[in-house]
């Protein structure tokens, strides 16, 4: 197989990994860098559980090709806080019970993150929130909670002053 | 315990694993990975019935990288199974639907496992088949030509198509339909439901140098995977470990076992660590999603509208194999009893064999089929005989000392109150005619599974608890509720009971992660732990102390004797050095209610436990030229006799009522001649951000008898009412009564143009 080098930046930390040609960005973040928060499901780009943040917008990692995002700057779950020092929309997800099984958790966040940050200082209306969560599927929480974690996490970013 | 004095059960604390799953450090299964692990694929039969006449494994054994293939040749001859053993791991001479596996591969990457199935040649000769399940109860072509040579559970009545026939008869009911005023009979069909878990099945499996086996899966019944693992294997169940890492959602499609068995068959056939998870298109072609069915029920009322007679029969579609399908179709029953009083029943559920895929028990297994014929039903009877149907319900519901459709007692039955509270809710007294807009309501009742259930309990020599369980955290949240049980038992905070995962090989057994059961078998479990060891402490106190262990209590982490005090710590660190440490095994079981074995016919679960009741109100609009359906408002007013955690049982309740929307409105595995049509994530039409509405939750508190702080199950009710609740506000908008799931916007408009023409 034709391996080439990958330069990528992971969460500020610059990696470089022997990739084959086909190899998925979900694949490398699982397999050679090891950022597990990154989940798979449907391979397909159709339940938004892989959702990274490709320097800083929200993409399904399971259908770009990791040779397309040579020299990007790539943020996972791992890379937005840590039990220490929690993101305000991980901190809302917890406080809302906006989780449940978690499995989508790590996508969903993403995404409102990558919303939240096109709009600094915004709060979104939940009609809106919805519009932007709705490519990540989540089957245990009926949306609910989640929207109101989003909702929570922008009123508190906007009165801190933007974006985290 | 007064249950107002609470100060950790019954609040809306934060869930134990919140913070790994929010910052990607939480483990499932699917993150689980070995050094050296090879890969395993499963080639999936492309014909519905057809002999195997050749399979030709060399050319895909030669390929660089293939490190073993397994198929049916190279195992154990074992059939396995609940109620009917009838289930293989291949494929044996025959193939049964699209989607049945005829052959693992091992290799070291996945694309070379998937080179390799396709490397694969299989000769086939089709056979007759058989997709209708009403088709196949007469039919003479035979699914499983030597059924009557397999074992089932002596309760199963079986012949030919049919895996499982059970009944519930009260009074004579040909004389009570001869005394009714009217009698109205309805035919009702329901959808194939996939679970919908948005983590794909998977399995990693290891052998030890001493021939034992452990397989990390995401598994909801890690005990009985490991029994029919050990089944398949041939191995005594002592030798097959299960562990659970951490499982991303189940609804009942992971009760029973799913790819663990490739993975351990493999790892023994090449010696080597081996991962197998499900692509989105064998979840949705071959895994165990919720039976398509056809429902049949005629009604006898008075003039006041009174139930005097119900006949139903409920055809439920098991496909290939019966899975949980016996148990489905006599579940029915109850639900088509309803909790109402009606004087004379007979109640009969089939589970028959297709040509399609085997199915499971996907949350509250029969529950909103068999609601959605008796709950449309009703409303069809209220509007012919002018009653509004919050009425016709009231007049029927049972009340406290009832007896139920199996001859049992209803206790604590709060039915009318939830009927009242939804209604009020949705402004039910408020409702003005208004086109393509209407309210409807539905209700139901549903029983707490029970099993037993254990746990160990350890006080650490800081003072916290460590929880082991045998029963998997879903993501319901049942795990943190038992914590909270344990804590406000023990004066701890939440925060200090640590919860572990769970390992068949050193975790008491639980029944399992099903049911409804978890927090209230698992929170009963803790309760008897926890007065163990009170007793162990106050003991271990009384002689530190010099003080009587009568009057001792336990108070904000100490045990109080008088004007003595002595930590939870300190006496957990003196346990250690003097009695090996403060540990209890608690256990729970409940115990079925009595009931009229007259009255009930091979029937695997023939008296509810513990039932809860519930009621739903959805206000909605339904665009008059294209049936799209839009759903303004929803309530639930579900009793869950107390509530351990308000916002995880509200979590319950709006992901119930979402999946509950999706079989109402969108979602179907659908099938042309044996073949799934939409086996991907865009055809298979889950509900998303844009589809669910609001949902109102209003939390009844009717205590029960036997849960933890009278607790009832929570977690399968509420996806029972919606698709019921929102096809009586379609007709109420529309005046065209849909009977079949789901009510796709198409089937809307298609009635609509009926009526106007």
């Amino acid at each position: 197989m034709n391996r080439k080098i990958l330069n990528i930046v992971v969460n500020g930390e610059s990696h470089q990994v022997l990739i084959e040609p086909h190899w998925t960005l979900l694949q490398v973040l699982r397999n050679e860098i090891g950022m597990m928060g990154t989940k798979e499901n449907c391979l397909e780009a159709e339940c938004g559980v892989c959702t990274v943040l490709l320097d800083g917008k929200a993409v399904n990692s399971c259908i770009l090709l990791a040779g397309q995002v040579e020299g990007c700057s790539i943020t996972t779950i791992e890379g937005i806080g840590d039990p220490e020092h929690l993101h305000p929309l991980q901190q809302t997800f917890i406080e809302c019970g906006a989780v449940q099984c978690g499995y989508c958790i790590p996508g969903m966040i993403l995404t409102a993150k990558s919303f939240l940050d096109e709009n600094p200082g915004s709060r979104p209306s939940r009609d809106e929130i919805r519009e932007a969560i709705a490519g990540t599927l989540c089957r245990c929480t009926g949306y609910s909670k989640i929207i109101d974690a989003v909702a929570t996490a922008a009123e508190r970013m906007a009165i801190s002053g933007g974006s985290q | 315990m007064n249950a107002q004095n609470h100060s950790v059960a019954g609040r809306r604390l934060p869930r134990l694993d919140g913070v790994g799953k929010v910052t990607g450090k939480h483990v499932y299964a699917a993150d689980f990975k070995l050094p050296g692990m090879l890969y395993g694929k499963v080639l999936r039969s492309p014909r519905a019935h057809a002999l195997i006449k050749k399979i030709d494994t060399s050319r895909a054994a030669s390929i660089h990288g293939v490190r073993g293939i397994i198929t049916s040749a190279d195992i154990p001859a074992i059939r396995y199974g609940t109620a009917v053993r009838d289930t293989t791991v291949f494929a044996v001479d025959r193939v049964l639907f699209v989607g049945h596996a005829i052959a693992a591969v091992a290799a070291t990457s996945l694309e070379i496992a998937e080179r390799a199935l396709e490397a694969i040649e299989v000769e086939y000769e089709n056979l007759p088949t058989l997709f209708d399940p009403e088709e196949a109860l007469n039919s003479n072509i035979r699914i499983h030509p030597n059924w009557e040579t397999y074992k089932a559970l002596p309760i199963i009545a079986r012949s030919g198509n049919i895996a499982g026939q059970a009944r519930i008869r009260v009074g004579d009911v040909e004389a009570a339909f001869a005394k009714s005023y009217k009698v109205y009979e309805h035919r009702f069909t329901t959808a194939l439901q996939h679970p919908g878990y948005t983590e794909p099945r998977v399995a990693t499996a290891d052998w030890d140098a001493n021939g034992n086996v452990t397989v990390w899966c995401n598994t909801q019944l890690p005990f009985d995977t490991q029994n029919t693992l050990a089944e398949i294997l041939d191995l005594p169940s002592a030798r097959v470990r299960v562990t659970v890492p951490g499982i991303g959602g189940g609804f009942g499609g992971k009760l029973r076992i799913g790819v663990e068995h490739f993975a351990a068959l493999l790892a023994r056939k090449t010696a080597r660590p081996i991962k197998v998870m499900s692509t989105s298109e064998e979840e949705l072609t071959a895994a165990l999603p919720r039976q398509a069915s056809v429902v049949l029920v005629k009604t006898g009322v008075d003039k006041d509208g009174h139930l005097l007679a119900r006949s139903g029969k409920i055809i439920v579609d098991c496909g290939a194999y019966a899975g949980s399908g016996p148990g489905t179709a006599a579940i029915s029953l109850q639900v088509m009893a309803g909790p109402y009083k009606t004087g004379a029943l007979e109640l009969e559920g089939i589970a028959v064999y297709t040509n399609k895929v085997h199915s499971g028990s996907f949350r509250a297994p029969a529950g909103p089929m068999a609601n959605f014929a008796m709950e449309c039903q009703m409303d069809m009877i209220a509007k012919d005989l002018g009653l509004d149907p919050l009425e016709i319900r009231l007049r029927n519901v049972v009340k406290e000392g009832d007896p139920g459709p199996s001859g049992e007692i209803h206790k604590s039955v709060s039915i009318e109150e939830c009927l009242r509270k939804a209604a009020n809710a949705i402004g039910w007294h408020d409702r003005k005619p208004e086109p393509g807009r209407g309210k409807g309501i539905a209700c139901s009742w549903w029983m707490t599974t029970g099993g037993s259930s254990g746990v160990y309990v350890k006080i650490n020599p800081d003072g916290t608890a460590t929880l082991v369980s045998g029963a998997v955290e879903i993501g319901t949240g049942a795990i943190t509720g038992a914590a909270q049980i344990l804590a406000e038992e023990l004066s701890l905070d939440l925060t200090d009971v640590n919860a572990t995962g769970v390992d068949t090989q050193a975790a008491p057994f639980d029944y399992g992660a099903q049911g409804s059961r978890t927090a209230f078998s698992v929170g009963n479990a803790c309760l008897a732990a926890a007065a163990e060891l009170r007793r162990q402490m106050f003991e271990l106190a009384a002689k530190q102390l010099d003080a009587p262990i009568e009057g001792m209590s336990l108070q904000d982490k100490h045990v109080i004797a008088g004007n003595k005090s002595i930590s939870i710590a300190e006496l957990a660190r003196i346990s250690r050095l003097a009695g090996g440490g403060l540990i209890a095994h608690g256990t729970a079981i409940s115990p079925a209610p009595p009931y009229d074995p007259t009255r009930v016919q091979n029937h695997p679960l023939p008296v509810w436990n513990t039932p809860s009741y519930h009621a739903h109100a959805v206000d909605l609009s339904v665009d008059q030229a294209t049936g799209k359906v839009t759903i303004n408002r929803y309530v639930v007013a579900q009793d869950v006799g107390y509530a351990i955690n308000p916002t995880y049982i509200e979590g319950q309740i709006e992901g119930g009522v979402a999946q509950g929307i999706g079989q109402a409105l969108s979602e179907e595995i659908v099938y042309q001649d044996g073949r799934v049509m939409n086996a991907n994530l865009t055809d298979y039409k889950m509900p998303t951000a844009m589809d669910v509405p609001e949902i109102e939750s209003i939390i009844v508190e009717c205590r029960s008898a036997a849960g933890p702080y009278g607790a009832k199950g929570v977690g399968e009710p509420p996806c029972i009412e919606p698709p019921a609740a929102i096809g009586n506000a379609i007709a109420a908008a529309t005046g065209c009564w849909p009977n079949s799931l789901p009510m796709t916007a198409e089937k809307i408009a298609a009635a609509l143009r009926v009526q106007q023409s």
